[in-house]
């Protein structure tokens, strides 16, 4: 196996630096491919994907309940990889919570210290810590079968800090619960987060999640990192067409790059998008080539029909309460979505089978070569 | 229509049980009886039937034997059952499914066939009319059961538990006495129980291997019925369901039977 190089800088070493991390059980793509990112001390880091893009392995690789096929894990400059999960001192909470059920929520959440030899009194005093952290301090004594879902979560994110361990995993811990507990158990487990500084590496399928609760977010896709960035760099300056429709909604046409008195210009069906183009049109996009313009629906204005400008029908029109939703045949025909909000001078135009000109701001388009 | 369907259907079920239960209902009452042979109904009725079994030397002593087998063969099939069911629930190696689909295979084969092997094995090594030979014979009956039994609690219990004490600095041998034992314990009483009441009322494969030596009691009985019928035959055939009702109990109470064999 050939080690292509890194692509991370050559500084002083971070908390947590992943190199290459590797695992392929030879099916017909590595289930993680050459991962590679840094991660600083006390930062709530997202890793996003949809199901089978390699995150849950990524993670399992960090707890050492997968050995990687190559690549390293250092924290603090060493190489984890090759020490068993009981060496690790790291803490994971399962999506199932795997609370033991034979003991009581005290003896769960005091387990990894008893493991560590802590003197009876610092296990009961840093338990009783750990409980009140999660706002648990009266259930010590209960079971885990007379607790809700909620606080079981609760539970097993304190069993898991009280080690104080060099970083917190979490597997989709908000996916076993309904909808309004979900809500609330985000801005719980961000804050006890920032509370303890514990380095937290969050897995979800949720970029709903994602993009509330973390610092920063790895996108991941079969078994790549598509892009590492803030929420909102994400969000608005997706790196890759798979970012920019995994994270939110997009609209995506198909354009052609021309130059027209020596300034490039794009046209999609013969019809001219909105100018000027961004800065950062695709480097290796020359004259002629296909471009994927990426647009969201948020972003879209519409104007009254113009000549040349791009231009459709209204053929759907669905109110949503906060929004009014409108499909757009475009006369080349492709298809966007636009959202409007309610009473805007742009709603009074979307009406059924109306001609209009769509119309969006350079920033908040993104252009891909394709 | 329905009405009459659900009405023979329970009469079905009824006779059914009867059918099951009533000879042992049977041997109930000739228990107490007082004649001096096997008649029903009896004409008198007394407990004379029960002293004169506790006071019967054969009998005690094949009850002893069979009491103190049971027991081994409730440990050993836990021990040796235990680690195989692990190794196949758990781990990766060649022919694994084979193995797995193959564990119950001894009880397929005709126990006849079984003792007659044995003994062939057991009369050049000595181990004809021994508690060894006894206990060996009896764990190829049990053996199958327990792993089963093993096997399905060890794959319901999921492997999340482990590795949650695992990141948390559990050892892979604390991981096991402090997660994973507990929480099999049901499987644990559920196969220990079963092999017990196996080896307490085996006889197939006992009567080729016990001798004047050592016999068990299913061997007593089946040898005194040979020879002569009195309702001592009836309160020992009491005594024997009592011991193995009282087992399946235990069973039923930490478990229940059909959770224990699982699919």
């Amino acid at each position: 196996m050939t080690l292509r190089p890194s692509p991370l800088a050559d500084t002083a070493p971070p908390h947590i630096r992943i190199d290459r991390l590797t695992f392929d059980y030879g099916g017909a793509r590595p289930a993680v491919d050459a991962l590679s990112f840094d991660i600083a001390k006390g930062e709530f880091i997202g890793l996003l994907g949809p199901s089978g893009c390699g995150k849950s392995t990524t993670l399992r690789m960090f707890a050492g309940l997968l050995a990687p096929t190559s690549g390293q894990i250092m924290i603090g400059g060493q190489d984890i990889v090759s020490r068993p999960p009981w060496e690790r001192n790291l803490g994971l909470v399962f999506q199932s919570y795997a609370l033991f059920p034979h003991m009581t929520v005290e003896q769960n959440v005091a387990f990894g210290l008893r493991l560590r030899k802590v003197s009876k009194e610092d296990q009961r005093a840093r338990v009783a810590e750990a409980l009140r952290a999660v706002r648990l301090e009266s259930y010590g004594s209960r079971w885990p079968s007379e607790l809700s879902g909620g606080q079981q979560q609760r539970v097993a994110i304190a069993r898991a800090i009280v080690i104080e361990p060099e970083i917190l995993l979490l597997d989709e811990p908000l996916s076993n619960l309904d909808a309004r507990l979900r809500d609330e158990m985000r801005f719980e487990i961000r804050d006890i987060q920032t509370r303890t500084g514990i380095t937290t590496l969050f897995v979800t399928h949720d970029q709903q999640e994602a993009l509330t609760m973390c610092d920063r977010i790895a996108v991941m896709n079969a078994g790549r990192l598509e892009q590492i960035g803030t929420p909102t760099d994400v969000y608005d300056r997706a790196a890759t067409p798979f970012v920019a429709n995994f994270i939110g909604r997009a609209n995506n046409l198909a354009s052609r790059l021309s130059l027209v008195d020596g300034q490039p210009v794009l046209t999609c069906d013969g019809q001219t998008l909105p100018q000027p183009l961004p800065a950062d049109v695709p480097e290796n996009s020359a004259t002629g080539n296909s471009v994927a313009a990426m647009v969201r629906p948020h972003a879209i204005r519409l104007r009254p029909p113009a000549p040349d400008q791009i231009s459709g029908t209204v053929i759907r029109r669905v109110f949503v309460g906060s929004m009014i939703e409108i499909e757009i045949r475009l006369d080349g025909g492709q298809t966007l979505i636009a959202e409007l909000r309610p009473n805007s001078p742009d709603a009074a135009l979307a009406h059924l089978d109306a001609r209009v000109t769509v119309d969006w701001l350079p920033s908040d388009m993104r252009l891909f070569a394709s | 229509m329905t009405r009459l369907l659900s009405i023979l259907g329970r009469a079905y079920v009824i006779a059914i049980f009867g059918f099951i239960f009533l000879p042992m209902l049977i041997i109930l009452v000739i228990s107490f009886s007082a004649d001096s042979y096997l008649s029903f109904p009896p004409s008198g009725w007394s407990l004379k039937w029960y002293s004169t079994v506790l006071g019967n030397a054969t009998f005690m002593a094949g009850l002893k034997n069979s009491a103190i087998i049971a027991l081994i063969v409730a440990v050993l099939s836990l021990l040796l059952g235990l680690p195989a069911a692990y190794a196949l629930v758990r781990m990766e190696f060649p022919g694994r499914t084979l193995i797995r689909n193959l564990i119950l295979a001894p009880l397929v084969l005709p126990a006849m066939m079984l003792g007659l092997g044995l003994l062939m094995v057991f009369t050049p090594a000595g181990l004809v009319a021994t508690y060894p030979g006894l206990v060996l014979a009896h764990l190829v009956m049990t053996l199958p059961f327990s792993v089963r039994i093993l096997q399905t609690t060890l794959s319901n219990l999921g492997t999340d538990l482990e590795e949650a004490a695992m990141t948390l600095g559990a050892r892979p041998l604390q991981t096991f006495m402090q997660i994973t034992l507990p929480r099999l314990m049901p499987g644990v009483i559920a196969s220990s129980s079963i092999a017990a009441i196996l080896s307490f009322d085996e006889i197939v494969l006992s009567l080729f291997i016990v001798g004047p030596r050592l016999q068990t009691l299913p061997v007593a009985i089946y040898r005194y019925v040979d020879e002569r019928t009195d309702p001592m035959v009836a309160v020992l055939a009491v005594l024997l369901i009592a011991i193995s009702l009282a087992i399946v109990l235990v069973v039923e109470r930490s478990v229940g039977f059909a959770k224990a064999f699982g699919r």
